[in-house]
């Protein structure tokens, strides 16, 4: 194996450490908007999505790595990550969120896994492969060169400079409107639960920045391994199921699957946090059919949560714009209809 | 850790997924009355820190949080009583 695929190992081993300390889970950001009305880690995932904007305009730049969008296929878009959201509420856990639990110990997250690879192996190559394809194919759009649809190549700017644009407006309109920098708050509550021997991860701010710089460093290291993208998940877990019983060569996204299961492991070890968790076998089937739906819609609109929202977005892919916006509308259909219509009272 | 917490109610949410451990706390103490003070047993890292965030939004009171091995924490909620 190739230096700069092993690369891909050491990126995963930060970003799983950095997933378990942040608690960084994009179906809990979402869905506690919603439920909760706790805003704590969709801070963490607009941040993240901010510094990539940043990053990625800068890699564009100066020449470092092109923007590599994903394309635009409305319909495909909007089936898959519709489903993927709805998927992703039952199996407690979003595509990176099922990865770094599997490193803490919890088996839910591990069937989740499977559920996700299964859903997403057979919609890939197997008999749910027609749907998507056709799917895809009927509703893509491109541009006139034959390219995928950004807000740039729509709006005729550069995308270095429209990304640096939206991310600075966004900051100063956030700094001004909602006061995010508490960071004295956060820490004095850190400080407060370390003293009573409680665990406690990262902060919002924290854990946004880290992921953000790791999603810049990915990029380059991905697309010298052969893989022109940034950090994705369903990719990565597609090739390790392939490598383990096809006999398939581990890519970089397998190996950034592997790197995240070990960081979140060591994070988990060394701040007490690992643990062999088991739900009841009903919460392990409603998370393994969760797995599926989330891995059929992946595999559909193209990528999965970090694919579309982390990596995507970034890059002002259309596709990746409406994907999310579906991920959101099929995560929240689905958080309110189980928490707040059928679920009122706690099982017994 | 006071000693002298007495819970009125325990609740097990051990081995469960997100965002279930948060969700059954909450339902649990909106059935409470005033001043009863509920157990919870949890092992999930990021409930530990979300409960205690959205338990203030309803009233309630978070008396402590222990460690008992592990993940595995203990936590006392003093209810509002909302009942």
């Amino acid at each position: 194996m190739s230096l700069i695929v092993l690369s891909g190992l050491g990126v995963g081993l930060v970003f799983g450490y950095a997933l378990q300390r942040g608690r960084f889970c994009m179906n809990s950001a979402t869905r506690d908007s919603v439920l909760l009305r706790d805003y704590t880690l969709l801070k963490a995932v607009g941040v993240a999505i901010l510094v990539e904007m940043i990053g990625f305009a800068l890699l564009d730049v100066t020449g470092i790595a092109a923007t590599a969008p994903k394309p635009f296929f409305w319909g495909a878009n909007l089936l898959g990550s519709f489903t993927f959201g709805v998927g992703m509420v039952l199996a407690g856990a979003c595509a990176s969120g099922l990865t770094y639990r599997t490193g803490e110990g919890m088996v839910s997250a591990m069937v989740a896994a499977a559920g996700l690879v299964i859903g997403a192996f057979y919609t890939a190559g197997g008999f749910m492969n027609p749907i998507a394809k056709t799917l895809q194919e009927s509703t893509i759009i491109k541009t006139a060169e034959g390219g995928s649809l950004t807000l740039a190549n729509i709006l005729g700017v550069p995308y270095y400079l429209l990304a640096l644009g939206i991310a600075i407006v966004a900051i100063v309109a956030w700094v001004l409107l909602a006061k995010p920098f508490s960071l004295e708050n956060a820490a004095a509550r850190t400080k407060a639960a370390k003293a009573k021997g409680a665990s406690h991860g990262w902060g919002w701010m924290t854990t946004g920045i880290v992921i953000g710089l790791i999603g810049i460093v990915a990029f380059p290291l991905s697309a010298a391994a052969g893989r022109n993208y940034p950090l994705g998940i369903t990719d990565g877990w597609i090739g390790l199921v392939k490598g383990i019983f096809l006999g398939e060569t581990f890519g970089w996204g397998t190996m950034l699957i592997i790197g995240i299961i070990l960081g979140a492991l060591v994070a988990a070890l060394i701040n007490r946090e690992f643990k062999f968790r088991v739900p009841t076998s009903g919460v392990l089937f409603q998370v393994f059919i969760g797995g599926l739906l989330m891995g059929f819609g992946a595999v559909c609109s193209g990528g999965c949560n970090i694919g579309h929202t982390l990596s995507g977005l970034p890059q002002l892919s259309i596709g990746s714009i409406v994907a999310t916006l579906a991920i959101v509308a099929g995560a929240w259909l689905t958080s309110h209809l189980i928490f707040n219509v059928f679920r009122k009272s706690p099982a017994a | 850790m006071e000693k002298t917490i007495t819970a009125t109610k325990t609740l097990d949410v051990c081995g469960m997924i997100c965002p279930y451990p948060d969700m059954d706390t909450l339902a649990t103490l909106k059935k409470m009355g005033k001043g009863e003070i509920l157990e919870v047993i949890l092992d999930y890292p990021l409930s530990l820190e979300r409960i205690p965030r959205n338990l203030t939004k309803q009233g309630h009171k978070l008396l402590g949080t222990e460690r008992i091995d592990g993940p595995k924490h203990r936590m006392f909620i003093e209810a509002y009583g909302l009942k």
